[in-house]
């Protein structure tokens, strides 16, 4: 990771703020070479040196201010890195030498930092031998499931499910991510490793769409049987689904419903 | 059809049982479809959603201030927690400085809040367990609070009080020693909750040693709050993640033993006393003057990236994950919420108990559909 | 049929009553009006409404029913089952996931019954109206006697709302409900 150029990281703040940040590759990815990662959506760790000083450096006049003088010049020039974004880093390079070294090469994608956690995007066919793997590494131990989530990256056709371990013996903060495509959403299922995430894997199967192979027990958690689509995908659009709003088919109200018949005369 | 059968016993028969979603107990619209033969639970299923409100979907399309009233409604118990779980992890994304009297009135606000919110779990609890007294007496106590809330930031329960950078109002004249004087009001009445509801025989025989589990299979289930501390591990996130200013106040973290329902209830009881430290403390350390809202821009902008923060909140890790691609709106907004991830292991517990500790389970977990649904 | 002046007259039909016997009334020349003054006092003060707490706004029907605020004074006492109810007070939001519940729990209430809306979800859909899960009111489900405004409406805003509800129900009775001859 240190070899790596980063010249990604050195771009000036304000630049970010104004393009939106949504088609920059990922630059400081420390991708294997077989493993040409696509674009990230964000340059999620490229701007995470800056992210103390947003706020002064909002882009009042964008085009003008880098032209002008040294004293502009020093107050754009790129701040230092956040020494917690390295060290994050170089904890998320540990857990790859960690999983590389028990479950072959080419099972680690990327490294970085989510923010100020280790963040290591793992092979979407080892997601759950990576998981089960980190939580009996001795060095590791994570054996809480903090927290789980997906996210839908429309233009970048796939979906993203991120966890968030840690361990509660040894204090380890980490996450872990993986990613699926998005026609085709197919993950191993974490169930077998940590039992809490039945409900959070149901929620991502039924508001994302992802289909977790191994769950016991995987169906629609928050909408009804009958719902069609999954709302959190980005293209989701709820007037597409020409369902009656108050009468999920079967149900017995179905044929009760207010359109006049079967009203009660007491309130006309 | 006789009522014995061939071998002189009564005659069962499975049964499903549907409780909810509208019940007395649930505390919401939860529903429970139990498996039942004669008075033993063979089979639970938990069935949520009943108030999926769609709020991760509502989300991505608000700017960050305008996320906030929507957390109010996640856990409507303890919406101050809320309002500072969502601005933590904003305010940690941007890298915020908070002036020192928000800092310390949002501490205020939200250790009373944990109050609130704990009482009405006591209430409720003996509700369900067929004491009808306290929960008349905690809503005396709930609507001094809910009382001074209504001062600080014009609303009962839906508070919308803290913002990105601090809080939006200062506390009104007068405000900090109603507070002062209700400390040690609060403390007797804990006293008095106390002689009133815990030796109570017929409350011990309904809670003691029912709904035990460990530690190993609270943490392999995600658990979190009083629902792990029961089992013994002192996990709070104020100490173990500090966040805010809790590093400067001495409180301590009551833990359980058994990891029975008894346990769960008793360590709501001694939390609020912990909390009531965490006021006085706070009390005596605020500064008199100075802003209450730090230096934000008007528009927040949260850098592109990913975040997760998480705080203790009433029921448990109270956590925010925001994905954000440098715009004003979260490119995705997911919360960790607590009592979702604590009801998990009902039905583990349910499994060959008796039908009538089923309120009893249910009740110590202490949920809140709005969150469980969110 | 003769036309006389009395059938000429509106013809008054009783709430509850089938059509027979409002025409063996009329029949008879029995009027009901005081008698049905009299149930309307009793029934308008003791409303027995469902504890039917959604979301949100169920703290605070909860806080109105406790000692504070203390609703048992109006004769309002929360009842579990609907069999045993005369009032609904839809006290959160409404999803599409709830509302055949809501309407079958509203069927299995005896007559007379009566919906109180409360709290802007219940209402209209407030805040979660752009839900993709969220009801855009109760009303689409069933029909509702008093709405309530408010996220969540203060306590004594749901008083307000079950007096005028209360209101409503004496008013019913002096009035009637006429129909063609």
């Amino acid at each position: 990771m240190n070899e790596e150029p980063r010249s990604g990281t050195d771009r000036p703040a304000s630049g970010d703020a104004v393009a939106g940040g949504v088609d920059q590759p990922a630059t400081e990815s420390a991708s294997e070479a077989g493993h040409s990662a696509p674009a990230t959506p964000r340059p999620a760790k490229a701007t995470e040196g800056t992210a103390r000083t947003t706020g002064a450096a909002r882009p009042a006049a964008t085009g003008t201010a880098r032209a002008a003088g040294a004293a502009v010049a020093a107050k754009k020039a790129p701040p230092p890195p956040d020494p917690r974004v390295e060290a994050a880093k170089a904890k998320a390079e540990q857990v790859r030498l960690a999983l590389e070294a028990e479950l072959g090469d080419g099972v680690v994608e990327e490294t970085g930092a989510a923010h100020l956690t280790p963040m290591v995007r793992v092979r979407a066919a080892d997601w759950a031998r990576a998981v089960a793997t980190l939580k009996t590494h001795p060095d590791w131990q994570l054996n809480y499931l903090e927290a789980m989530a997906g996210t839908d990256y429309l233009a970048q056709g796939y979906l993203e499910v991120v966890v968030y371990l840690q361990s509660i013996q040894l204090g380890h903060f980490i996450c872990l991510k993986t990613r699926t495509d998005r026609n085709q959403p197919e993950l191993p299922s974490l169930v077998p490793v940590h039992p809490g995430a039945n409900w959070e894997e149901r929620e991502i199967y039924d508001l994302l769409g992802v289909h977790f192979s191994g769950h016991p027990d995987l169906r629609r958690i928050m909408l009804w049987d009958e719902f069609t689509g999954h709302p959190l995908r980005k293209d989701y659009n709820a007037w597409d689904d020409t369902d009656d709003p108050a009468a999920p088919a079967g149900s017995a109200a179905a044929a009760a419903h207010p359109d006049g018949t079967g009203d009660n005369p007491v309130h006309r | 059809m006789s009522l014995i059968d061939e071998k002189d016993q009564v005659r069962t028969e499975e049964m499903l049982l549907n409780v909810g979603p509208q019940h007395p107990s649930t505390h919401g619209v939860f529903r429970l479809v139990v498996k039942i033969s004669g008075e033993t639970i063979l089979d639970a299923e938990p069935v949520i959603g009943y108030l999926h409100r769609g709020t991760e979907k509502l989300a991505e399309n608000l700017q960050y201030t305008q996320i906030i009233p929507y957390t109010d409604r996640l856990d409507y118990l303890a919406a101050m927690l809320n309002n500072y779980a969502l601005c933590h992890t904003v305010e940690q994304a941007l890298g915020l400085e908070i002036p020192e009297r928000a800092e310390y009135l949002r501490v205020i606000v939200m250790e009373m809040n944990r109050i609130a919110s704990h009482l009405l779990f006591i209430g409720t609890y003996l509700l369900d367990l067929g004491a009808m007294s306290p929960f008349l007496y905690v809503f005396a106590e709930r609507e001094q609070i809910v009382q001074m809330f209504n001062e600080i930031c014009g609303a009962r329960l839906t508070y919308n009080y803290m913002r990105i950078g601090g809080v939006k109002w200062d506390a009104p004249p007068g405000w900090l020693d109603k507070v002062r004087a209700f400390v040690p009001h609060m403390r007797e009445r804990l006293k008095m909750y106390d002689d009133l509801i815990t030796g109570n025989e017929i409350f011990l025989n309904r809670v003691r040693g029912i709904g035990k589990y460990d530690t190993e299979t609270a943490l392999a289930h995600g658990m979190s709050g009083i629902n792990l501390r029961c089992t013994g591990l002192a996990w709070d996130l104020r100490r173990k993640k500090p966040y805010s200013l809790y590093d400067r106040f001495d409180f301590s973290i009551p833990v359980g033993q058994n990891g029975d329902c008894f346990d769960r209830y008793y360590l709501h009881l001694l939390e609020m006393r912990e909390s009531l430290k965490i006021i006085e403390q706070a009390l005596e350390q605020i500064p008199d003057s100075g802003p209450v809202l730090g230096k934000v821009p008007k528009l927040i902008r949260v850098p592109a990236g990913e975040y997760y923060s998480g705080i203790e909140g009433a029921r448990g890790e109270l956590g925010f994950y925001i994905v954000s691609d440098g715009k004003d709106k979260p490119y995705r907004l997911k919360i960790r919420k607590p009592s979702f991830l604590n009801l998990q292991l009902l039905p583990q517990l349910l499994r060959g108990q008796n039908m009538a500790n089923l309120i009893a389970i249910l009740g110590a977990v202490d949920i809140v559909l709005g969150e469980v649904d969110a | 049929m003769e036309l006389t002046r009395a059938a000429q007259l509106p013809v008054i039909e009783y709430e509850g009553l089938t059509p027979e016997e409002n025409a063996e009334l009329r029949r008879g020349g029995v009027l009901l009006h005081s008698l049905e003054q009299v149930k309307a006092w009793a029934r308008s003060n003791s409303l027995w409404p469902l504890t039917f707490g959604l979301a949100c706004c169920a703290i605070e029907m909860m806080g109105t029913g406790a000692s504070h605020y203390d609703l048992d004074r109006f004769g309002i006492i929360f009842r579990a089952s609907p069999r045993q109810a005369d009032v609904m007070i839809v006290a959160g939001t409404v999803t599409k996931k709830m509302a055949p519940l809501l309407r079958r729990l509203y069927e299995q209430m005896a007559e007379p019954k009566w919906v109180v809306s409360m709290g802007v979800c219940a209402t209209a859909g407030g805040p979660y109206v752009r839900s993709y899960s969220v009801l855009k009111g109760v009303d689409q489900v069933v029909p509702v006697d008093v709405y309530i405004p408010g996220c969540p409406p203060s306590p004594p805003a749901l008083i307000y709302g079950l007096n005028l509800l209360q209101e409503k129900i004496r008013r019913q009775a002096r009035s009637r409900q006429v129909t063609g001859a």
